[in-house]
């Protein structure tokens, strides 16, 4: 008989509650009307920088306001590379992933210098003048005006293939990246890099006397989660077609605080249901508009209080529940 | 013809200061490979900062650091750790309180099975593997401090004492050659204390892992140590044979004038 460890049966069991998941958001558009789709649409834009986010916050235990910068450079960088060499989709949203990752390379030089209240402090710092580079560099980014009628997604290998346009192809392609995306996240927590990394976000001291080379990982946290946010970024520019300066807005930032801190953080499924959960929220609020925000705020209030873990904290209990307790007891092999 | 004892750990005139405060003031030192050493001292005589200079927590003020014969002043941490095997625990944080038991000692024991930087992002075969056997190590371990049961509850939902027996049970993960102690026994039972203490002779005799524990409970470390030395106000005064440096009055008014 073979012999699993428990942490085996237990991924084993969330292996199969994601590939249901995918399954039933790959069967949607069968029921969902086009403004429903173009909702979730939003909220896998907000996902991809939101997962960077759970990685260098929920896993490596730093609080980074930098993701919707990084986001900004990606979504920049596919575009700019769409309109002036017609490149394809995999081609733009590569350098997406790249040249934020390169970016926040010196960017961590300083910044992983700090801890706590200044690293934040320092990467808020980083968007303002990501924005103004952003603003005044108008040779490349045409500055306030922004960059307009981005070339749609095509998917080939080099000339020629399609083009995505119609809202259920622009959910697919979505849905591919966010799948990729959370694979990938879930491949380096699980490495001995990510438990490395959750060492130091629980005693970076103590991860340093066993050995843990912080700094590294640190910057690997860094590095890999503004590759996210220009993934986010890539598929947001080739959705909405325009970039301008004011993806740099806080706003933005906070919706992906939210997506993160109210789904569940340092949790795979949390900002996953926290992107869908609260970025619905909030387009389905747009029938009261004068009472949005306050509703909103009121929804988010309450449910920080009841479930201060996030939104993903009920669910896994009614999991445990169903899984039977011989799979996760104490009692080991 | 004599042959030189080989030295675990050497400290040639270190010092610490912070600011006008002098912690360690300037301490020569030898630990013999394969010995067990107590150091003892009254609240602040500086033994912590003494374990902070040696594992590269703290860099001294003045003087240098050797690991056998290379000199690591001024090395990370985490460099000391992985090169040299000296391991050291600490008065105050013990383990990672969200991980279970086992992935502490998972955590604990991948310096040795991951060496390079790139292979701890690996995710194959080569990978799952290493980590399965780090994995039946870290429950051999466990049986051997008497947590088997608690193998999969998270570190931070398992009392004092156990957290203390889980952290001496990481630091024997990474095949270690030297291991500090920074009061091992405080707040431990009779019952766990003989357990641990029981864990390093064997790991002492039969690994030839070398020792220095830093203890306020005389009484354990003098049937435990080979050697005793004494710290007051960073410097040393007194260093020898357990039951002679325990009777030097010298030590006796030090510590009674705290
Ligand atoms: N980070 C620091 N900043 C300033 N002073 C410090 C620092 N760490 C230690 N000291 C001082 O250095 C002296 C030695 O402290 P240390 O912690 O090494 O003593 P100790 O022998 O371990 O004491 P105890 O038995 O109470 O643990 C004390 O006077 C302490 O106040
Ligand atoms: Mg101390």
């Amino acid at each position: 008989m073979p012999r699993f460890t428990v942490a085996g049966q237990h991924f084993a069991g969330q292996l199969a509650s994601g590939a249901l998941i995918i399954a039933c958001l790959a069967l949607f558009p069968l029921v969902a009307s086009s403004y429903q789709l173009s909702t979730l649409i939003i909220s896998m834009v907000f996902l991809l920088p939101a997962l960077g986010l759970n990685l260098i916050l929920g896993y490596a235990g730093m609080l980074s306001l930098a993701q919707m910068g990084f986001f900004g450079v990606g979504g920049y960088t596919s575009a700019l590379l769409a309109m002036h060499f017609g490149t394809p989709f995999w081609l733009n949203f590569s350098a997406a992933c790249l040249v934020p990752a390169l970016l926040a390379i010196p960017l961590a030089i300083p910044a992983l210098r700090l801890r706590h209240t200044s690293f934040v402090m320092c990467t808020i710092a980083f968007v303002f003048i990501l924005e103004s580079v952003s603003k005044n560099w108008v040779g490349l980014t045409r500055g306030d005006m922004g960059l307009s009628s981005v070339p749609r997604p095509r998917i080939g290998l080099w000339s020629g293939g399609f083009i995505v346009h119609t809202t259920v192809q622009y959910y697919y392609l979505g849905l591919l990246l966010c799948v990729l995306a959370v694979a990938a996240l879930v491949t380096i927590v699980r490495s001995p890099a990510g438990r490395y990394m959750i060492a130091i976000r629980e005693d970076e001291v103590l991860a340093a006397s066993i050995g843990g080379r912080t700094w590294h990982y640190r910057l690997a946290a860094f590095v890999l989660s503004a590759a996210f946010a220009g993934a986010g970024g890539s598929y947001y520019v080739h959705y909405v077609t325009v970039i301008s300066p004011s993806v740099f807005d806080p706003t933005y930032t906070n919706t992906v605080l939210v997506v993160v801190l109210g789904g569940g953080v340092g949790t795979i499924m949390g900002p996953i249901l926290g992107g869908v959960v609260f970025i619905a929220l909030s387009e389905v609020l747009r029938i009261a508009p004068e009472l949005r925000m306050v509703v909103y705020g009121l929804i988010l209030t309450t449910s920080v209080f009841l479930f201060p873990k996030g939104i993903v904290e009920p669910l896994t209990a009614v999991l445990r529940g169903a899984i039977p307790s011989r799979a996760r007891g104490s009692h080991g092999r | 013809m004599v042959v030189e004892p080989r030295t675990a750990l050497s400290l040639r005139g270190v010092r610490k200061a912070f600011g006008p405060i002098v912690a360690v003031a300037g301490v020569d030192l030898d630990i013999v490979a394969g010995e067990i050493c107590g150091l003892i001292g009254p609240n602040g005589s500086g033994k912590s900062t003494l374990f902070d200079c040696c594992t590269g927590l703290l860099r001294p003020t003045a003087g240098r650091v050797l690991a056998g014969a290379t000199d690591i002043t001024g090395w990370e941490m985490a460099r000391i750790a992985r090169q040299e095997r000296l391991l050291r625990s600490f008065q105050k944080a013990v383990v990672f309180r969200a991980l279970t038991a086992e992935d502490n000692l998972v955590l604990a024991g991948q310096m040795t099975a991951f060496p390079g930087l790139a292979a701890t992002f690996g995710c194959g075969q080569n990978t799952r593997r290493r980590v399965r056997e780090l994995r039946d190590r870290a429950g051999v371990l466990l049986e051997r401090v008497g947590l088997a049961h608690m193998r999969h509850a998270k570190a931070g939902e398992m009392s004092f004492g156990q957290q203390k027996l889980l952290q001496f049970a990481s630091m024997l993960m990474p095949e270690p050659r030297t291991i500090l102690l920074d009061e091992p026994f405080a707040g431990i039972n009779p019952v766990l204390i003989e357990r641990i203490v029981e864990n390093i002779r064997a790991v002492n005799r039969e690994q030839g892992v070398t020792f220095v524990i830093v203890e306020h409970n005389i009484d354990v470390l003098r049937d435990l140590s080979h050697r005793l030395v004494v710290l007051s106000r960073g410097s040393i005064l007194a260093d020898g044979d357990p039951d002679a440096v325990i009777r030097d009055p010298l030590v006796v008014e030090a510590y009674l004038a705290g």
